[in-house]
């Protein structure tokens, strides 16, 4: 079963990260990663109160979201969203876990803080969009299912599709549980089927083609991105990006989607950036 | 358009269709003043009965949690499997989907978890985050209880999580990927979402009453739900849903319900259906005062003030948070197929001003569609529409 999709605009953040050039120069290895955190600026498009308030999550989707939307062709209140995350909120998580453990006083803004729509709650506050959001997760697979809901919701409905898959980095002691050690994120702009008519061209047309898997393994991360990299479930969309480079090959790469294999292959020659 | 080719729930008013169905049909809550030995918060709670007792399939100990215990009753009951596999043999395992919801997962077992860490500063043994926790347990569990090796999906936009997989399933059939798909959702009593409605002043300090005067909060239950949605239209149908999102607040409904009648407006146009076609509405009907304020505006918006037959059954299952969605599908399903219009156990006198048709009691009906509304933190919004074929 193949479906096709454009990607009209991407995001990148990571350490050393913060636009889809960076990552591709990165592929190329024009750069040698350094040992720094992700940049996360405190998100300008909240409102003051809300800003104070954001967590890790909520920063670093924010901070993807507002480099996308400044190369996206489309209005923000025309996209509709999917955001995809292994464990989206762990941080937040973990603070509630300790406070359980002791005095049980969950504040409200934690609380609220703790669901895993968090940060696509926040997004449609800070655009006052309100187009559907559908916060999902798959384990380490979660930017290929975030894939598949974001390329069939763009197919069925006829608009355009943000899709941002992000790891927040965890701290001890579910870091041992989780160890992502740091935040990374994407962002995909697409549009499928008869979507709406643009006057700038598309990166690039991808076929996406489900088959069962032969086999039980992993995704491996392409040896272009760091190995301290494995554990975020993002980082595989990061790969994924790197379909983009005109000077790369090979122009396909493989997901894992439960029992079945997702097959990504870049059809045209178009250049990005 | 995809048809009902099974289902099964079970919640805190009844652990089998038959069960839940007598329970909501006439009112008889399963809600329960809390006597969790773990938690003593002054609430009233769903327990769905036998769930400490309930043992995972032997290959599939590993997964021990509450989450999936929930899950292995629900899926193993009401010959929900036998449908499935009457699926599988038609299409093949791959071809068949898994959409399920989710607000909290397995977090029970990390709770235990993290308080013996705490003390031993060392994980339990036995815990297992990824089998447990992880959002994505119940998919994994469930596609090797039931044998599907199609492409699968856990949502979670907390109280919408387990609406919003009839939506996602359904693009993922009209898109070719799947011929057939199990949809659910499951949510279990934990001190997470206990404490957390708590902190926002929203646990009732008596059973639920949606809509009422003196409603003054949720109860909260727990549940596990599951429908089989194919290709082929069937004697009921899951129609076509809307979604929306509040842009307003993360835990407070926009006033006037923008964001709810986005999502019915939503959910009418992609059925083709016209407000008056609607026989029945199963609200979100929490029992805050927000939202049921929030809720009403936008149903009379919709339909018109009065126009439309509305209950909210929180009162007999109590609000089941992810699994919200699915366990209110069920009753619609219900509904259309016994012609029966479920009462709004808990409400004696309708706040004034809320000018709804609220059922107070059962009602008969020629029903021919019917629509489930849920609504989650974050102003996640969903409404579904389901038909019955004759």
């Amino acid at each position: 079963m193949t479906l096709q999709f454009d990607i009209h605009a991407a995001g990148a953040l990571a350490p050393g990260v913060g636009s889809l050039a960076d990552l591709l120069a990165l592929r190329r290895g024009e750069f040698v990663m350094t040992n720094t955190a992700t940049a996360l600026p405190s998100p300008q498009s909240l409102p003051a109160n809300e800003r104070r308030r954001a967590s890790q999550v909520v920063r670093l989707t924010m901070a993807c979201a507002e480099q996308v939307l400044r190369v996206s062709p489309f209005p923000v209140d025309s996209l509709r969203l999917v955001f995809a995350s292994d464990e989206g909120t762990g941080e937040v998580c973990q603070q509630m876990l300790e406070t359980l453990a002791t005095t049980r006083q969950v504040s409200p803004l934690l609380f609220h803080n703790s669901v895993h729509n968090a940060p696509s709650g926040y997004f449609s506050i800070a655009y006052q969009s309100r187009q559907p959001a559908t916060s999902v997760s798959l384990g380490k697979q979660s930017f290929a299912g975030g894939l598949l809901c974001a390329v069939s919701e763009a197919l069925s409905s006829h608009q355009p599709v943000l899709l941002l898959c992000y790891d927040p980095a965890m701290t001890d002691p579910m870091h041992a549980l989780l160890p992502v050690s740091s935040a990374t994120a994407c962002a995909w702009v697409i549009t499928a089927g008869d979507g709406p008519v643009i006057s700038t061209l598309a990166l690039a047309r991808f076929a996406l083609t489900l088959r069962p898997a032969d086999n039980d393994e992993d995704d491996l991360l392409p040896s272009w991105l760091p190995l301290a990299w494995t554990a975020n479930s993002s980082a595989l969309g990061l790969a994924a990006l790197g379909l983009l480079d005109d000077k790369g090959a090979p122009g396909a790469c493989d997901l894992r989607l439960g029992a079945q294999r997702m097959r990504l292959e870049r059809l045209d020659g178009a250049t990005a950036c | 358009m995809l048809g009902i080719g099974g289902y099964s729930t079970v919640n805190a008013a009844g652990v089998d269709n038959a069960g839940s169905w007598d329970a909501i049909a006439t009112g008889r809550s399963g809600l329960e003043g809390n006597a969790l030995p773990w938690c003593d918060l002054h609430c009233w709670v769903g327990e769905v009965a036998g769930v400490d007792d309930e043992a995972l399939p032997e290959a599939l100990a590993a997964w021990d949690c509450r989450t999936h215990r929930l899950a292995s009753m629900a899926l193993q009951r009401n010959h929900f499997r036998d449908a499935v596999a009457a699926s599988v043999a038609r299409y093949g395992a791959h071809r068949v989907g898994l959409v399920l919801g989710s607000s909290t997962s397995g977090i029970r077992t990390t709770e235990l978890a993290y308080a013996y860490y705490r003390s031993k500063r060392r994980w339990p043994d036995d815990f297992a985050y990824r089998r447990s926790h992880s959002l994505d347990a119940v998919c994994r569990f469930s596609a090797q209880l039931l044998g599907l090796l199609g492409p699968m999906i856990a949502i979670s936009t907390a109280c919408s999580s387990s609406a919003k997989v009839f939506v996602t399933a359904k693009r993922w059939v009209d898109c070719g990927l799947i011929d057939a798909v199990v949809v659910g959702g499951v949510d279990s009593l934990c001190l997470s979402t206990l404490h957390g409605f708590h902190s926002l002043q929203l646990l009732s300090d008596e059973r639920c009453r949606p809509f009422d005067a003196r409603r003054n909060g949720i109860s909260i239950g727990e549940a596990a739900g599951f429908v089989l949605l194919d290709k082929q239209a069937a004697a009921i149908n899951f129609v076509a849903g809307g979604e929306s999102s509040d842009a307003w607040h993360m835990s407070t409904p926009h006033p006037e319900g923008l964001g709810a009648q986005a999502s019915m407006d939503g959910a009418l146009r992609a059925a083709e259906l016209s407000p008056c076609s609607i026989g029945y509405v199963n609200a979100h009907g929490t029992a805050t005062l927000a939202n049921d304020r929030a809720e009403a505006a936008a149903i009379n918006a919709v339909f018109g003030v009065g126009a439309v037959p509305v209950s909210s059954t929180k009162g007999v299952t109590g609000h089941t948070l992810g699994a919200a969605g699915i366990t209110e599908a069920i009753v619609v399903i219900q509904a259309l197929e016994q012609q029966v219009l479920p009462p709004t156990a808990g409400l004696c006198e309708q706040e004034a001003g809320l000018c709804l048709d609220a059922l107070t009691q059962a009602r008969g009906a020629r029903l021919h569609h019917a629509m489930s509304n849920s609504f989650g933190f974050g102003g996640s919004n969903c409404s579904l529409i389901f038909n019955r074929a004759d």
